[in-house]
């Protein structure tokens, strides 16, 4: 039979164990505003059961610690869907940047990128003028300043993008040192936890690696790998290697080609950090952290593809015109008293492979009677060369498939239409963060029974509108048809 | 007339974004309203939903995504739950430990 004396031993072990897990609450309080603290509960162990004369007597409990209520394949969801986001996020952000640059500037006298499309018809539409007159000087002169200002336009929008192309290359360069300093610290929080912690959950020490790798998720793309004792490997979504257990693998940056590339450092010990590439001494991963996720994939996509992408459809634009037009007046027949230069162009002969055309467009003609308005061997009076170089126009001069203005105009659909992606997709995603951030923050929280609750209200909704979707989705289909009815009810 | 299709999808994102499974079953019900208006419409009425269907086609697409995203993220969450649940019944410490494989079972 147990004695009062134990009796008093088991009532002092559990005041002592209720005031340790009071003191693990108190920490929770304390911590419930500090960024990526996870709660904690206290652990109970029952105690040793002692016999007396036969008589098997408990012993009570004792706290043995603190563990954290934390989910390891949520967490990953989490970060996994952040650097989507962050990606998506930016990338619009830069897109918007782009897109305005291509908005038409009314209400203003100055023309502005924006106006090629009106500059184009101006253009074409000047030559269209001169044929009624063909020797008049001030409708030569308007087809010269017509050509001036579509070409200002062009090249300026031109080296507004190459400019933007570079703000968002230092950007992404920026961003090395952050992923540097955040993987030196995943390595470190490693280390720590393999060696004070490597079979059991390492309270605060985690809750500051999963805050860093949060925060990296938001930089760039990553996997990550967890590996005994507790620790955890990362790589980018390409596979290179950027913290194994307690070592990182440096980022670097250096130049190549006027643009800036990504290195990593092929060993742990390796410094990186260079301004030449050639030097950096690890291997380029720029291919793979483009469309990788994080902030670095986000600019690395606006830089690598979608800017290029813009740049390359001006290119053509002017290269296109601007060979048209040069081609057409050269078989004319100027009004000029003086010597006819030969060439004898309106614009600045375009690179010939393209690229570039579009930044060196310039109107080189200056005097405006060498505009060729009349036909090979006509009178200066005539008006036929006029009449091809206005229907140009409407000709598939453009990569010999599309007129001046179409191409224009898809150049610009195809810019909306992009933003607009990249507009839905962040939408989504911010929305999976949310869902995910509310479930993570719940799970410290809550029983299994709750737990149970929270995920059959989200299969509620998630039901809810998928039914919703359905039927919009017939509605808008039998809609677009009309005369064809809907069978959902 | 129910309120523009354009609303409904938009608020439906939303709803979904935030679990909101109460509002969600609202606009459902929303939904078969408006299809139920929709199949006695006139032509007239089926004109004006065919301009809000386009107009709504941008926000559906939004929709559509977050559909998807919430299908996989309730996956991984039923995953995350399996995990614990076993984790409770057969006693296993919080911390999963990863074990290297052994070699000679099919290694190569």
């Amino acid at each position: 039979m147990a004695t009062i004396s134990s009796a008093m031993s088991i009532m002092t072990g559990a005041l002592d164990a209720d005031q340790q897990a009071l003191n693990v609450v108190a920490n929770n309080v304390a911590n419930a505003n500090t960024p990526g603290y996870t709660q904690e509960v206290p652990t109970w162990q029952q105690s040793e059961s002692v016999q007396i004369g036969g008589q098997t007597d408990g012993m009570g409990v004792t706290e043995t610690g603190a563990t954290s209520l934390r989910d390891r394949v949520l967490n990953e969801r989490l970060d996994q869907q952040q650097q989507l986001a962050s990606a998506s996020g930016t990338r619009l952000s830069s897109l918007q940047t782009v897109q305005a640059l291509f908005t038409p500037d009314s209400g203003t006298s100055s023309s502005t990128a924006g106006d090629i499309g009106s500059d184009l018809t101006s253009f074409f539409a000047s030559f269209s003028s001169l044929e009624a007159d063909p020797t008049n000087t001030s409708l030569r002169e308007s087809v010269l300043s017509s050509a001036k200002t579509l070409s200002a336009d062009i090249s300026g929008a031109a080296n507004s993008l190459n400019a933007q192309q570079l703000s968002i290359d230092q950007e992404a360069s920026g961003i090395t040192s952050q992923v540097n300093s955040l993987t030196t610290s995943i390595a470190q929080l490693n280390q720590q936890i393999e060696t004070t912690s490597p079979n059991a959950d390492a309270g605060t020490l985690e809750d500051q690696r999963q805050e860093d790798i949060s925060q990296l998720s938001k930089l760039v793309g990553i996997n990550q790998i967890t590996t005994e004792n507790n620790g955890l490997s990362i790589t980018t979504t390409s596979g290179a290697l950027l913290v194994a257990g307690a070592n990182n693998y440096q980022l670097s940056n250096g130049m190549v080609d006027g643009v800036t590339h990504f290195f990593v450092a092929s060993t742990a010990t390796a410094s990186g950090a260079t301004s030449d590439g050639s030097s950096a001494g690890g291997t380029d991963i720029t291919a793979g952290l483009t469309s990788g996720g994080g902030e670095l994939g986000g600019y690395l996509t606006v830089r690598d593809q979608d800017i290029p992408n813009v740049l390359t459809s001006l290119d053509q634009l002017a290269y296109g015109v601007s060979t048209a037009i040069n081609t057409a007046n050269n078989a004319g027949t100027t009004i000029s008293t003086g010597t006819v230069p030969t060439p004898n162009n309106i614009f600045s002969t375009p690179p010939t492979n393209v690229a570039g055309a579009a930044a060196a467009m310039s109107v080189v003609m200056t005097d405006p009677s060498l505009i060729a308005a009349a036909g090979a061997g006509d009178a200066t009076g005539d008006d036929s060369n006029a009449v091809v170089m206005a229907n140009l126009g409407n000709q598939a001069i453009i990569n010999s498939s599309e007129t001046p203005t179409n191409f224009y105009s898809t150049l610009v659909a195809t810019l909306g239409s992009t933003v607009s992606q990249a507009q839905t997709e962040n939408t989504a995603q911010s929305a999976s963060v949310t869902q995910l951030q509310t479930q993570s923050d719940a799970l410290s929280g809550v029983s299994l029974d709750d737990e149970a609750s929270d995920m059959s209200t989200m299969e509620r909704a998630y039901q809810s509108a998928s039914q919703a979707f359905t039927i919009l989705s017939n509605i808008m289909n039998s809609a677009l048809n009309l005369g064809e009815s809907t069978t959902v009810s | 007339m129910q309120p523009a299709m354009r609303e409904i999808v938009v608020e439906a994102s939303r709803a979904l974004a935030r679990l909101d499974a109460d509002r969600l079953e609202e606009l459902a019900l929303s939904c078969q309203a408006l299809n139920r208006e929709f199949v006695s419409a006139s032509l007239q009425d089926r004109s004006l939903l065919a301009a809000q269907a386009r107009d709504a086609a941008g926000e559906m697409a939004v929709f559509s995504k977050v559909i998807e995203a919430t299908g996989a993220n309730l996956e991984v969450l039923h995953r995350a739950r399996e995990r614990r649940g076993n984790r409770l019944e057969y006693g296993q410490p919080l911390v999963r430990n990863w074990v290297p494989a052994e070699n000679g079972h099919g290694d190569n």
